[in-house]
């Protein structure tokens, strides 16, 4: 290593050691002069004495590198040399190199930040996520591999596996520090959460246990480093200042070291709570000890010589005794003999979590995978690329390569310099490819689903991206010289001496084959890009089901803001009230949970009509207001809209009532009409089913574009309180009506944040950012790789016509017609292309399982696509070939026949 | 007399300048000088291999360098050894002592009968 590292600072060592060498000689002079010699003698003695000076500076130079990174070095330089004085092929292939580098690395940047990237915490590696696996009984809400608080407490008495264990649970608040208030995204956490991650305070403290003791009674908080410094401009007196959260005051007590954004790549949180204060942050949860309420992830730091399968073992004899005593714990709800067994069925499963927990990993860990394996191929041709060039610089070297071999350099010296040349090349392609990454890394983040991923993804080259890029660029070289130095080993010394300009044949069977693989690659991508620009385009033409041009939707959150549900009812009223009457609007509605933001708001179902059934899986629900349907333009199949009766409580005269969606007629009724039939939400034995279907809709989307699931809706009842998401028809200009909009809500409730505020248009291009992402850059992907190949084909065909030249000519003499000429050259083309893609076509079946998921009413091996991937690779490809072809027809025979 | 100096005997020149250097730090030519002194001018070091050997034991660690003023006033480049430096002397003083007292009981051997 130490080598390598002299390698770098080799000008440095030379001048060092001159200037020692120098020395030697100059104190040697003077006390030769001393002792009587003339200086012209001594100097001469001296230099007598010391032996050849560049005889020491070699060996001290294979001291300093060993004798193969010496030749290296000449070798590079050698190389270097050489490509000064060829530029258009050094260009198109360090190109084509930085090309596949830099996409490479781009995505491998994303790939490392959001599936790879472990936390900045002390030893992450022992972090593992603890999870229920079974059957809960009870409420969940938040996203997934959730638990109860009061089950993480318990956790954390198994000191036996366990040096901590913490729960989390990412929430938004109102924040205000200035009197502005904005949703921010905030982190409840136990007390043990910084204890156990290990991490540190830049200012002030962290939290601690003590902050995590009586519900309600610490009300304190710990900012982000980030929100420190761009918030509150690094305030050094930020420690014991208020901020307002959620209207409670809370006492800033420190900010977190900087760098750590909590455990979840996607929620960059502002600020950390302590779950004690969740019934202050969360607006109507008064569950924290309820055992039975899941909705905080748990976290648990093993103990040092803790291994996972023992802890897992370990746990289960306790979990299982839990098990037994929840069930007769009070409160716990009366459940079936089935149920019940599920119950006590449940195990604790313990995942390794150093990356922490995410969702936003979650969602795009396949399409990253995909992305990576595109890029892959993308650089596996240009490595192709490159390596065809070089055979053609290569038979063009041909005589010097000979000349050397005569001359007695060894074949692995030859081929070694040939290595050198491509590792060299890929080098250069690989400082120009990491240059361009950021750029390549900064578009791809615009491309995913959230804004607030964009906050803790960045667009920085560090130093693991580095080695990455290195790794893949010596990697690349040696692949990209591997066949040209194969070629340089074999071809023999006679047969070069006695072979004669213009017949080499210099390694063109080799280059067939990198081409045959080059468009094997290419129509592997490009059949990929074609299907994931059909699933766009599919989504896009089908689109949610309703007519989203001229529809505005915006979210508020009283209930945040200190209101309690019955003024956050009046509120909502009172806006609806407002945007009706305005100019600028047609209609609007209110309902509970946003559409095509990912997420529902799901349950299984109970249905009575003459018999009782449960539905087999989770029901999308939604609570909304009448005209919903009228506002969002869906079409009413059965039966009739909600009224406002519908929205009274039961106690003032209301009815009971929902709507569901024809899907959920389609597989419970058998088509037959439900109306009349009673549904209500849960599945067990003591759920009423008291809710009479009033009405079937049509199919619209709700978590996002591509799914057709069973949608279930209730009437807002009023009085209860919530966060309200409307969904506005304007007239005119949309300009226009999102101002009077907002003047609207600023008279309802200055102080009042809007969580979201955009078109529909907006939403539905959001919730396909995934896939946007997926074609676009497949697409780019093949269209790269369509260049590449086409070049590379388009070189072997030159060559063939200028190596076949007299052979044309003489067949055009002897009376070939011009088209047989070019028969003769695209034949050759014909058959690598047909070869290619008869390699082709059994990897993407293969490679098909890989991205289905990925696509939306297309199969992996949909015959539209690969049939037009074919046709636009032949046509390319046969344009690339013509070129060539056109020229060995216009080849004068007399001329063809001198040359000899 | 040329015949009363000896080349440096094969495989100890590393041994004799770590020796050389165990006393105090030196640059090269003060190396080269000091085995000419304290041997009485009997060993005769080949200046063309003290360098190579010099940056060798650096790369090894046994030395460690650097950039000093020297009697003369301008900079020179000091070595002096490193503690990994003195255990690798210490371990080739013992087997050199061990060879050279093979070879004299050889030698005693021989003049017995």
């Amino acid at each position: 290593m130490k080598q390598i590292r002299n390698w770098f600072r080799l000008r440095n060592l030379e001048q060092d050691f001159a200037r020692e060498l120098q020395y030697h000689l100059d104190s040697r002079v003077s006390d030769l002069i001393l002792s009587g010699l003339s200086e012209a003698e001594a100097r001469k003695q001296a230099t007598l004495e010391l032996g050849g000076i560049t005889q020491i500076q070699e060996e001290v130079r294979d001291v300093w590198l060993t004798r193969w990174l010496r030749d290296l070095t000449y070798d590079l330089r050698f190389s270097a040399r050489s490509f000064r004085r060829n530029p258009s092929f050094t260009a198109t292939a360090v190109l084509s190199l930085a090309l596949g580098i830099g996409a490479t690395t781009a995505i491998y940047s994303l790939v490392d930040q959001i599936l790879l990237h472990t936390l900045p915490v002390r030893s992450p590696e022992r972090l593992v996520l603890i999870d229920w696996k079974g059957d809960q009984v009870g409420n969940a809400f938040g996203s997934y591999n959730l638990m109860s608080y009061p089950i993480c407490r318990d956790l954390q008495q198994q000191e036996r596996f366990f040096e901590g264990v913490l729960c989390r649970a990412a929430i938004t608040v109102n924040l205000s520090t200035s009197g502005e208030n904005k949703p921010t995204a905030a982190e409840i956490v136990s007390g043990t959460y910084f204890p156990v991650l290990g991490v540190r305070p830049a200012l002030g403290r962290v939290l601690t246990v003590t902050d995590d003791q009586a519900p309600g009674a610490s009300p304190v908080v710990v900012l982000s480093y980030d929100y420190w410094t761009t918030q509150l401009a690094g305030d050094p007196d930020a420690v014991g200042k208020k901020v307002m959260v959620n209207q409670h005051p809370m006492t800033i007590v420190g900010v977190a070291t900087p760098g750590f954004h909590g455990i979840d790549v996607g929620e960059v949180p502002a600020l950390w709570i302590p779950a004690a204060m969740s019934e202050q942050m969360l607006p109507s949860f008064h569950d924290l000890l309820d055992r039975r309420t899941s909705w905080m992830q748990v976290l648990g730091r093993l103990k040092p010589d803790m291994t996972l399968p023992q802890a897992r073992a370990g746990l289960q004899p306790w979990f299982q005794a839990m098990l037994n005593d929840d069930l007769h714990r009070a409160g716990f709800p009366s459940i079936t003999a089935e149920r019940r067994q599920r119950f006590l069925g449940s195990t604790l499963a313990l995942t390794p979590a150093p990356q922490g927990h995410s969702s936003l990993r979650r969602r795009l860990s396949q399409p990253l995978w995909v992305l990576l394996a595109a890029t892959i191929v993308l650089l596996g041709l240009a490595c192709l690329n490159v390596a065809g060039l070089f055979l053609a610089r290569g038979s063009v070297r041909h005589r010097e390569i000979h000349t050397r071999l005569a001359l007695g350099a060894s074949r692995g010296r030859i081929g070694r310099q040939l290595l050198a040349d491509s590792l060299l090349l890929a080098l250069a392609g690989g400082l120009l490819g990491v240059l361009l990454a950021p750029l390549a890394v900064r578009t791809l983040i615009a491309f995913l689903p959230r804004d607030i991923a964009a906050n803790s993804l960045q667009a920085v080259i560090d130093t693991r991206l580095l080695l990455f890029a290195f790794a893949i660029s010596v990697t690349t070289g040696f692949l990209a010289g591997f066949a040209p130095a194969l070629q340089a080993g074999r071809s023999s010394l006679i047969s070069s001496l006695r072979e004669r300009v213009g017949t080499v044949s210099g390694g063109i069977r080799l280059r067939r084959i990198l081409v045959t693989a080059q468009i094997a690659f290419t129509l592997i991508l490009v059949i990929g890009a074609a299907l994931f620009v059909r699933t766009l385009t599919g989504l896009m033409a089908k689109g949610p089901g309703f007519d989203t041009s001229s529809l505005i939707s915006f979210g508020i959150d009283p209930l945040r803001n200190g209101y309690t549900p019955a003024e956050a009812n009046r509120l909502m009223r009172r806006i609806q009230d407002e945007l009706r009457t305005s100019r600028n609007v047609q209609t609007s509605a209110i309902a509970r949970f946003q559409l095509l933001s990912g997420g529902s708001w799901n349950n299984p179902m109970t249905i009575q009509t003459n018999q009782r059934m449960i539905t087999d899986r989770e029901v999308h629900l939604n609570a909304i207001s009448p005209g919903f349907f009228a506002t969002l333009g869906t079409r009413l199949v059965a039966g009739r809209d909600f009224e406002e009766r519908d929205s009274l409580p039961v106690n003032a005269g209301g009815r009971r009532t929902a709507i569901v969606n024809e899907a959920f007629v389609k597989r419970y009724f058998d088509g037959r009409s439900p109306l009349g039939a009673h549904i209500c939400q849960g599945a067990g034995p003591d759920t009423k089913p008291d809710l009479e279907i009033i009405g079937v809709v049509a199919n619209i989307s709700y978590r996002g574009l591509r799914e057709e699931r069973e949608q279930a809706y209730f009437p807002i009842i009023s009085g209860e309180g919530f966060a309200g998401n409307f969904y506005v028809r304007v007239q005119g200009s949309t300009e226009t009506a999102l101002q009077s909009i907002r003047t609207i809500l600023r008279d309802a409730d200055p102080a009042l944040p809007l969580t979201y505020f955009r078109t529909l248009n907006e939403q539905v291009n959001r919730s396909l950012n995934t896939e946007r992402m997926l074609a676009t850059l497949s697409g780019s992907f093949g269209m790269l790789a369509l260049l590449l190949s086409l070049v590379g084909l388009y070189g072997v065909m030159s060559f063939v016509v200028t190596q076949r030249t007299r052979e044309i000519g003489i067949r055009l003499a002897l009376g070939a017609t011009r088209l047989t000429a070019v028969w003769l050259v695209l034949r050759d083309a014909l058959l690598m292309i047909f070869a290619g893609i008869a390699i082709a076509l059994p990897c993407v079946w293969a490679l098909g399982r890989l991205i289905e998921s990925q696509l939306y009413d297309v199969q992996p091996t949909d015959p539209v696509a690969i049939a037009g991937a074919i046709v636009v690779l032949c046509a390319t490809a046969m344009c690339a070939a013509f070129i060539p072809a056109h020229r060995a027809a216009a080849v004068n025979p007399t001329d063809a026949l001198r040359f000899e | 007399m040329a015949s009363s100096r000896f080349p440096i005997p094969q495989g100890t020149q590393d041994m004799l300048i770590l020796q050389i250097l165990s006393l105090e730090p030196a640059h090269g030519y003060g190396i080269s000088q000091r085995l000419e002194q304290i041997s009485k001018s009997v060993i005769q070091l080949n200046q063309g291999s003290l360098y190579p050997a010099l940056h060798r034991l650096e790369q090894k660690e046994w030395l460690q360098a650097e950039w000093k003023q020297s009697e003369t006033g301008r900079e020179a480049k000091f070595y002096s050894l490193t503690a990994a430096g003195r255990k690798q002397l210490a371990a080739e003083k013992e087997s050199w002592a061990r060879l050279t007292g093979a070879v004299q009981l050889i030698f005693d051997e021989g003049s017995w009968s």
